[in-house]
């Protein structure tokens, strides 16, 4: 073991120990070096030595390859950040600040226990997974490297007291802050009735329609007459028991799910974190600590929001043990339950009066993103069938919708939050307290230009996708006020 | 411009011929392959004209590198010594704000054809999800590397 390339000095650039080039080797030879030059050969049908011949070039141009990646790699440790260069013609410096580092962890597979070695993984909670890898360091310079990377944060880490896992004992003697009894969960599963299964019943009964269809045909052997009668009749038989037996499934599968998912759901709140359990047969338990919550949203289910139920989730950063992503805090729940776990986590109120609508151009955007894909659906059934005229009959609610969205898309800078509400038939309500706020960006596509509108999206951390607070469709001045407004609070 | 009061610096001139040179050298390869391909099939279907996808890609590749001064145009940036803003666009025009404090790590890289021509670009890494890395090209490699030392000045102690 020559040491990591002989360097000298505690902050002179390293590399990771020579063995990786070995393990890269042999981790990637079975397909490559082997492999290739077996099949070519195979294929073209050449000697045995011609393919020995073969897998030696490429085993060597791949040795190359790899010392070469391997040399072009290097990692300082500085006095504020760890710099990793690496790269032949992408050259990259990436420069972690050491106060951003949240979590190094060694990690040792077969190989590198073979010679050794271990990776040093380096993560400092940015949207990526596993910013830094070193792949692979002696275990001594794994351990040297986590001290001083870890160390850097120890004065921080004290203060960090509410990580501290509470006792298991403790943890039952918590106060409940949200309950699901079992009358709750079971509405809740009547809610959650699945489609699915009326797919599934409808493709079930176009198949045995053929095979009706089938029999019939036969039976048009021995009675002619008869026929028209029966099929009308066992159609309609059929139809509607399969409707209602799809119905049925549909809630009961519902009901089913939910209770095995959500039985016995119990919130409880105390030393900095929340803990959820719930569950029939695995029965789960998820804390989140409250200062890895990122934003709270609200979701209405269309005829859940009429009947005045909520459903309630926190974005949370993961830490070390706790998940990240969407966490549902209360599946189903009155207003002040909502309320109240809202002010349990520290985050202001969401408050509908307030809020201020976008621009009016957004329900000419609305409509014109709304509409094309479904009149080309129906423009394609037509031609395969005259009653797809029906279909016409759901145009009227997505227009409407369409032209409602502005009314139930609204904003507001309060104290120390983003509050954003949006949706006509699913609304959701958004509390982005100004801390959390990652990268806010400006966007304004041809139509919205035509308009003179801009979109906010505004990014968080743990969870992306549908689910971001975004504003679209603002007029252009107070899409800047707005982008300029959160970008000055987040300081 | 989607925020008139942030006065936007340009690129560096020689981005402008990293553009040219990546579109030339992509659709150059895109023109030779569809030929190569157009050969071979047109050994069995006789009929095929084998010029016209290579073509119509070497035009389409044309009017990319005669446009790329006006694509490197629509890209603007600045930092604000709190913040750093890279506008960019022409279809979908947008205007993206880093807050210095939000950084979690900073990667300057340079590709072959950017060093030919003596830019870098530097990547902003946020803890966010949809828009976690935000590139800026095209500019000098000590400007990068002077935005990434002023930024690590301002870093938050917890940036989420």
């Amino acid at each position: 073991m020559s040491g990591e390339a002989g360097e000298s000095g505690d902050h002179g650039p390293r590399r990771v120990h020579p063995g990786t080039i070995a393990i890269d080797f042999l981790r990637r030879a079975p397909q490559t070096v082997i492999g290739l030059p077996a099949i070519a050969g195979y294929t073209s049908g050449r000697s045995i030595g011609w393919i020995l011949l073969a897998a030696a070039v490429l085993g060597i141009v791949m040795l190359l390859i790899t010392w070469v990646g391997w040399r072009r790699f290097t990692y300082t440790v500085g006095e504020h950040e760890l710099v990793i260069e690496r790269g032949l013609l992408n050259r990259s410096r990436r420069s972690i600040p050491l106060a951003r580092i949240q979590d190094v962890s060694i990690e040792r597979k077969p190989l590198a226990r073979l010679f050794g070695l271990a990776e040093v993984k380096v993560e400092t909670g940015s949207g990526e997974k596993d910013e830094a890898v070193l792949d692979s360091v002696s275990l001594a310079e794994a351990q040297r490297l986590r001290a001083a990377l870890r160390g850097y944060r120890t004065p921080m880490a004290a203060s960090e007291s509410d990580d501290i896992p509470i006792e298991a004992a403790d943890a039952a003697a918590l106060p409940v802050i949200f309950r699901m009894p079992l009358s709750r969960v079971l509405l809740l599963g009547a809610f959650s009735f699945s489609l699915v299964w009326i797919a599934a019943l409808f493709g079930m009964l176009q198949f045995f329609d053929q095979f009706i269809d089938f029999g019939i045909d036969r039976a048009r052997d021995w009675a002619e007459v008869a026929k028209d009668e029966v099929q009308a009749r066992f159609s309609i038989a059929a139809a509607l028991a399969v409707a209602a037996a799809a119905l049925a499934l549909g809630v009961v599968s519902g009901v089913i799910r939910t209770l095995l998912r959500d039985y016995g759901f119990t919130l409880r709140a105390g030393g900095g974190r929340f803990r959820r359990t719930r569950g029939l047969l695995t029965r789960s338990e998820v804390v989140v600590a409250m200062r890895r919550i990122q934003l709270a949203m609200v979701q209405r289910g269309p005829l859940r929001g009429a009947l005045g139920w909520n459903a309630l989730s926190f974005q949370t950063l993961g830490g070390s043990n706790d998940p990240s992503g969407r966490q549902a805090m209360a599946p189903l729940a009155r207003d002040h339950e909502v309320a109240r776990i809202v002010e349990t986590a520290g985050l202001p109120q969401f408050e509908r009066l307030p809020l201020r609508p976008v621009a009016a151009g957004h329900v000419i955007r609305c409509v014109l993103l709304a509409l094309p894909w479904p009149l080309l659906v129906l423009a394609l059934a037509l031609a395969v069938t005259p009653f797809a005229w029906l279909g016409t009959l759901l145009l009227i609610p997505m227009a409407g919708a369409a032209l409602l969205q502005r009314r139930f898309h609204r904003y507001a800078l309060r104290d120390a939050s983003l509050q954003v509400m949006r949706g006509v038939i699913a609304q959701r309500d958004w509390i982005v307290p100004f801390e959390n706020v990652q990268v806010v960006t400006l966007r304004a596509g041809l139509i919205q230009r035509w308009l003179g509108v801009a979109s906010v999206l505004v990014d968080t951390a743990g969870a992306g996708g549908g689910g971001a607070p975004d504003v679209v469709d603002l007029n252009l001045a107070d899409a800047r006020a707005l982008a300029n407004g959160l970008v000055e609070r987040i300081g | 411009m989607l925020l008139p009061d942030i006065p936007l610096q340009p690129l560096e001139r020689g981005q402008i011929n990293v553009m040219r040179l990546t579109s030339a050298v992509g659709f150059g390869g895109a023109a030779i392959a569809t030929a190569i391909a157009g050969w071979a099939l047109s050994q069995s279907w006789e009929w095929l004209p084998v010029w016209a996808a290579p073509l119509a890609i070497t035009l389409l590749g044309i009017w990319t590198i005669l446009l790329a001064p006006r694509r490197w145009a629509r890209w603007g940036w600045a930092w604000t010594g709190r913040e750093l803003h890279v506008a960019s666009g022409w279809l979908m025009q947008s205007h993206t704000i880093v807050p210095a404090a939000r950084v979690q790590h900073i990667d300057v890289t340079q590709g072959p054809v950017q060093r030919m021509f003596g830019v870098a670009t530097l990547v902003l890494h946020t803890a966010g999800t949809a828009n976690s890395e935000v590139d800026l090209p095209g500019i000098a490699r000590e400007t990068a590397e002077g935005i990434r030392d002023a930024i690590r000045e301002h870093l938050s102690s917890d940036p989420w």
